[in-house]
């Protein structure tokens, strides 16, 4: 009798300790040991699974949707294998509904997920100096290039790395844009809004008062004067308060260098040692690292004004927060759902904003290369694509994405619209007349084939090859970059078709891919993708309309996967609008990545849903799916890094 | 003819060497009778590993005739003037590049020099595994160096995640890892690469040092440290990254005799080439960035003789390129298109035609680097005789992908350990990683194992 009424009571009690060691670490890793990572672990990887590593619960959240396979090889009793013993009846239980409980909790729990700390990627550096100190800086020429991670993005905490040839950059950085602030009167005036002299009166009077007095104070020491600066300053820079130390520390060096500096007169010995201090500030880990407080309890917590308030800053606005940002933080309205709701508008209507959408777009869509340097198409063959007409395709598409953005409101016009933005340059080549000047401006399209950013020079050359158009890399690129769906790699060695343009000529690319599709192994993969990219043969690899190859007119027809027809661009997008939960599922992933700085995990899944919900209820309102993503706790909340702590160890 | 690479035409404009078909082997040669550091004590052995990316020519690679009578094959052809410093080496593999999951290219990139296999994620754990060869040296020699290491190459890390193969891109553009979850950035612009080891013994270009450098760096110091004490484990990670950064450049600054040892070492025969490369420099930036590939690689190759010649470091990696380059070649003669597609040839004869002549032009500018070295005299020996320069690609045949008997030259005799002048053929599949372990070995480095090696090779060691 007694036991009876236990049993739950102890499960109950199992469940739902917190303690990350209890659950998984005593009850479920030791059958696990048992039966499974005998042939699942680091040495022995059956079938590409290695359970070895998990050893704690945060680990297996981490990893859901692995786990949820594991679980489903336990359930149906694939696994372990007939070869190996049995689970038993109570192993099976035990490990089946430990596994459940633990992954359903961590969604139910709104497991936030654990976002590594992140050095400002170079475009957030850009903009944080600008906004600080006003100087314009070209981080992404002047440091060693950071690769991307997660999402695809330039933002991902875990992608970013310091080395030392960076910190050299960084303070060499420092330095050059320390020196561009000193050399400009207005920008120094912004930063220090006094020139610091000590009069004549007050020199006499401190010498006097020295004679006189043993602890004598001057009238007009510089520490004061040059507190009022640099307090404020390197709360904006480190993006919170400060503490007692930190604001000792940092008055100490400014006395350091002012009381070495005593051959040189004021005002410039006061500005030089207010430089030094600007300097030290940004090559501070205070100003390159996005820090949120590690939380001393287990489970997630909302994160502190001052954090919510940089991590809108950097995600809308790609650097620090403004005052009223700071206001909200320090008065904590910031968690009032009015008060955000109304600053994520706001900061949606800033012109700040623009930042947003040109990073955002442009490493989404993966025409960030057109800035470069580096060549994309052949320059021999095609002279005509200049370095002025690549940065003018650029920035059609960010334009246009900005326009999308504040104020068409609706995410749809990406796959397909009756409008672009085009200066003359970019309209001659497009073969549009009657748009002059160098500046951008909406133009309308009657022409159905160019709308939206499958019609744009940027997205058709990214996605050719440098002598020719692609259809495979095209199609490949719609479906993973518009639909976020991706097939399978090719074999090692599918081949690639011929480079030269003139060799179609007669054979035409549809005939060469049909040829080469020929093989089994190709066709189930090519079949989703070669149509979407003929569709799209009508631009030519550097996106000019053309009707054919040469001597083989272009057939844009095709059938799609899922056994539509289409012929041409223009019904190709009207087919692809119908696939609206593919792109909301993508953009949601994609912008939540983005703005929160790692991978989609599985514990996103509600938060993902909700968001792809809003874009199909709301007309792919960006403002909706965006309030719905920063009132998310994925955005809200932070929680406790599951791993021992270097000094724990 | 008028190809660009075979002459640069910056020298041509200024009439030299109008007719030089092979031109490292004449116009852009050191000048001659250069005597280097020359101080009594044993020069050190330098080691520099350059990547190629795609794979070369199957056909074209391996002589027939092993040992020291081979033969040179097409592509080793360029290799004349240094064929007794060479080692070929066949039938080398890194087992660790094939493992489930991986693909034909990340996966053999990242791991190169670190023999181990990389964990396929697209950023959230990085891992390469290990160290990387180079690393490691330079944990061992880098301290006697201004520069522990120094990493070049000639294009940006690739951005964006390959989501087609699930792996981030960075790993294709990286091959230095200083610790298996953090990749060394690399250089890729020759002014500035030139100027952080060079600038102050150029004349007029010499910049005053910051004189309280030393405090800010102590106090962002204390800051990381305070920092990292609070937060959670994996950013402590990321923060360590930076304190190390730090410590690394304050070395430098601090260790006032080793600058002044490397002063010693700017002869007046070194600071007459620095002031010729400097200028070469500006005349790149001025005319041909972006544009002559041959230029900027025989720049950086420049600088890296440089850096081993006035012993600014001991250790270099090069990468020709990222993994999955598709460097447009169309300005060799012959080639239409670019390296990365080019190496899918299908067999078709006409591309693998261009194929060879792409890994052609990589071989060429290997050759111009060793013969650099070779001209330069370090005692009774040249600069050559103590170093190892070592080459590969990941992959034999970029069409598969195969990692199978990757080509490998080590040139250089180690500081007269290496019994150069071989073709060695090994048994097939023999780990990569022993040749670095051989490679250890002769540097004094004492290790029973690097990577997944089984034991040093065979007939090489003198």
């Amino acid at each position: 009798m007694k036991t009876v009424y236990l049993l739950p009571f102890f499960a109950f009690f199992a469940f739902s300790s917190n303690a990350q060691d209890s659950l998984f670490e005593k009850g479920l890793r030791p059958l696990l040991e048992k039966n499974c990572i005998e042939c699942h672990n680091t040495n022995n990887v059956k079938g590409g699974v290695n359970l070895d590593n998990y050893k704690e619960e945060g680990r297996v959240i981490k990893r859901g949707r692995l786990w949820l396979k594991v679980l489903d090889q336990i359930k149906t009793r694939s696994m372990p294998p007939d070869t190996k013993p049995r689970l038993t009846d109570q192993e099976y239980d035990s490990l089946t509904n430990g596994l459940t409980h633990i992954l359903q909790k961590a969604l139910e729990n709104q497991n936030p997920g654990l976002i590594t700390i992140r050095r400002l990627s170079h475009w957030e550096y850009h903009y944080a100096v600008l906004d600080l100190f006003g100087v314009d800086f070209d981080a992404k020429g002047y440091f060693p290039g950071d690769g991307s991670g997660g999402g695809g993005f330039d933002n991902q905490g875990k992608a970013l790395f310091f080395t030392p040839l960076k910190f050299e950059r960084y303070y060499d950085a420092a330095n050059l844009i320390v020196e561009d602030l000193s050399k400009n009167p207005d920008l120094w005036e912004k930063a220090v809004p006094f020139e610091y002299k000590i009069t004549w009166w007050q020199q006499v009077s401190d010498w006097f008062k020295s004679i006189f007095t043993k602890d004598f104070q001057p009238s007009n020491p510089p520490e004061l004067a040059a507190e009022s600066v640099i307090l404020p300053m390197a709360a904006k820079t480190y993006r919170r308060y400060l503490a007692k130390e930190e604001k000792a520390k940092l008055m100490d060096f400014f006395g350091k260098v002012y009381y070495s500096l005593d051959s040189i007169p004021n005002p410039t010995r006061f500005n030089k040692s207010m430089a030094e201090v600007f300097k030290l500030m940004l090559i501070s880990p205070n100003f390159l690292y996005r820090q949120e407080e590690e939380p001393l309890v287990e489970q997630p917590i909302p994160l502190n004004g001052f954090e919510l308030a940089s991590r809108l800053s950097f995600f809308l606005w790609s650097s620090v927060p403004d005052e009223e940002l700071y206001q909200l933080a320090r008065t904590e309205q910031l968690s009032d759902t009015l008060v955000l709701e109304k600053q994520v508008k706001r900061m949606l209507a800033d012109p700040k904003a623009k930042r947003f959408a040109e990073i955002f777009s442009s490493q989404w869509l993966g025409i960030d290369k057109l800035t470069d340097k580096g060549p994309v198409v052949d320059p021999e063959k095609y002279p005509e694509f200049t370095t002025s007409l690549r940065h003018n395709m650029y920035q059609e598409t960010v334009e246009y994405f900005y326009y999308v953005l504040s104020k068409s409101k609706n995410l749809l016009d990406l796959i397909n619209s009756d409008y672009t933005f085009l200066n003359q340059e970019l309209a001659e080549f497009y073969n549009i007349d009657g748009i002059k000047g160098n500046n951008f401006q909406k133009v309308g399209l009657i022409d159905k084939s160019r709308g939206g950013i499958l019609g744009m020079g940027s997205v058709l050359t990214v996605t050719s090859l440098p002598l020719r158009t692609s259809p495979v890399l095209r199609g490949k690129w719609v479906l993973e970059e518009i639909l976020g769906t991706s097939p399978p790699p090719p074999p090692p060695d599918a081949g690639e078709l011929p480079e030269d343009e003139a060799l179609h000529e007669d054979l035409g690319l549809r005939g060469l891919l049909e040829m080469h599709r020929s093989k089994p192994g190709c066709l189930s993969c090519h079949e989703k993708m070669d149509p979407l990219g003929l569709g799209l043969e009508n631009f030519d690899l550097i996106g000019r309309w053309r009707e054919s190859y040469g001597k083989v007119d272009i057939d844009a027809s095709g059938v799609l996967a899922s056994g539509e027809a289409f012929n041409g661009p223009a019904e190709l997008k009207e087919l692809l609008l119908l696939e609206k939960e593919k792109f909301a599922r993508n953009i949601s992933s994609r912008l939540l990545s983005y703005a929160i700085g790692r991978s989609i995990l599985f514990t996103d899944e509600p938060l993902l849903r909700k968001m792809e919900t809003s874009l199909l209820e709301n007309n792919f309102n960006p403002d909706n799916v965006i309030m719905e993503l920063v009132k998310g706790y994925a955005f809200q909340l932070k929680i406790k890094d599951f791993q021992k702590k270097l000094n724990e160890i | 003819m008028k190809k660009r690479w075979q002459i640069s035409r910056r020298r041509m404009l200024k009439g030299l060497g109008a007719a030089i078909s092979l031109p490292m082997l004449e116009g852009m040669q050191f000048p001659s009778a250069i005597s280097s550091v020359a101080n009594s004590q044993k020069s050190p052995v330098r080691s520099a590993f350059f990547f190629m990316p795609n794979g070369i020519h199957p056909n074209y690679w391996t002589p027939e005739k092993q040992g020291r009578d081979f033969e040179l094959t097409r592509l080793l052809e360029p290799l004349n003037g240094v064929k007794d410093d060479l080692l070929v080496l066949s039938d080398l593999m890194n087992q660790n590049s094939n493992f489930e999951g991986g693909d034909g290219h990340y996966a053999r990139t990242a791991n190169i020099l670190t023999c181990m296999q990389i964990k396929k994620t697209t950023g959230d754990n990085i891992s390469s595994g290990g160290i990387s060869l180079d690393q490691l040296i330079a944990q061992k020699v880098g301290q006697e160096t201004l520069f522990p290491s120094l990493e070049y190459g000639l294009d940006k890390i690739t951005t964006g995640v390959d989501i087609n193969v699930g792996f981030t891109r960075l790993y294709g553009s990286n091959i230095s890892w200083k610790s298996p979850t953090q990749p060394v950035s690399k250089e890729i612009d020759p002014r500035m690469a030139f100027d952080r080891l060079f600038r102050n013994y150029i004349p007029g270009k010499k910049q005053e040092e910051d004189p309280f450098k030393k405090s800010v760096l102590d106090m962002v110091m204390a800051d990381a440290r305070a920092l990292k004490k609070d937060l959670g484990r994996s950013d402590q990670d990321k923060v360590e990254e930076y304190l190390e950064s730090i410590r690394s450049v304050e070395k430098r600054i601090v260790n006032e005799g080793k600058r002044k040892d490397f002063e010693m070492n700017i002869t007046p025969d070194l600071k007459k080439d620095l002031i010729r490369v400097d200028q070469n420099i500006d005349e790149y930036v001025e005319m041909y960035a972006g544009v002559d590939v041959t230029e900027k690689t025989r720049l950086m190759m420049d600088i890296i003789a440089l850096a081993f010649w006035s012993d600014a470091t001991r250790v270099n990696t090069f990468m020709f390129g990222n993994s999955v380059s598709n460097r447009n070649f169309s300005f060799l003669e012959g080639v239409n298109g670019n390296h990365h597609s080019i190496s899918h040839h299908m067999n078709n004869q006409d591309k693998m035609e261009q194929y060879a002549k792409i890994n052609l032009w990589h071989m060429e500018q290997y050759a111009y680097f060793l013969n650099k070295l070779k001209s330069i005299k370090e005692g009774d020996k040249t600069l050559l005789d103590n170093s190892m320069v070592f080459l590969t690609s990941s992959l034999r045949d970029g069409n598969r992908h195969s990692p199978i008997d990757i080509p490998v030259v080590l040139a250089g005799k180690g500081g007269g350990k290496l019994k150069t002048g071989q073709f060695l053929k090994y048994e097939e599949r023999t780990p990569l990683a022993n040749l670095y372990l051989t490679m250890l070995n002769c540097l004094d480095i004492d290790r029973d194992n690097f990577g997944d090696s089984t034991g040093i090779l065979d007939g090489i060691l003198a």
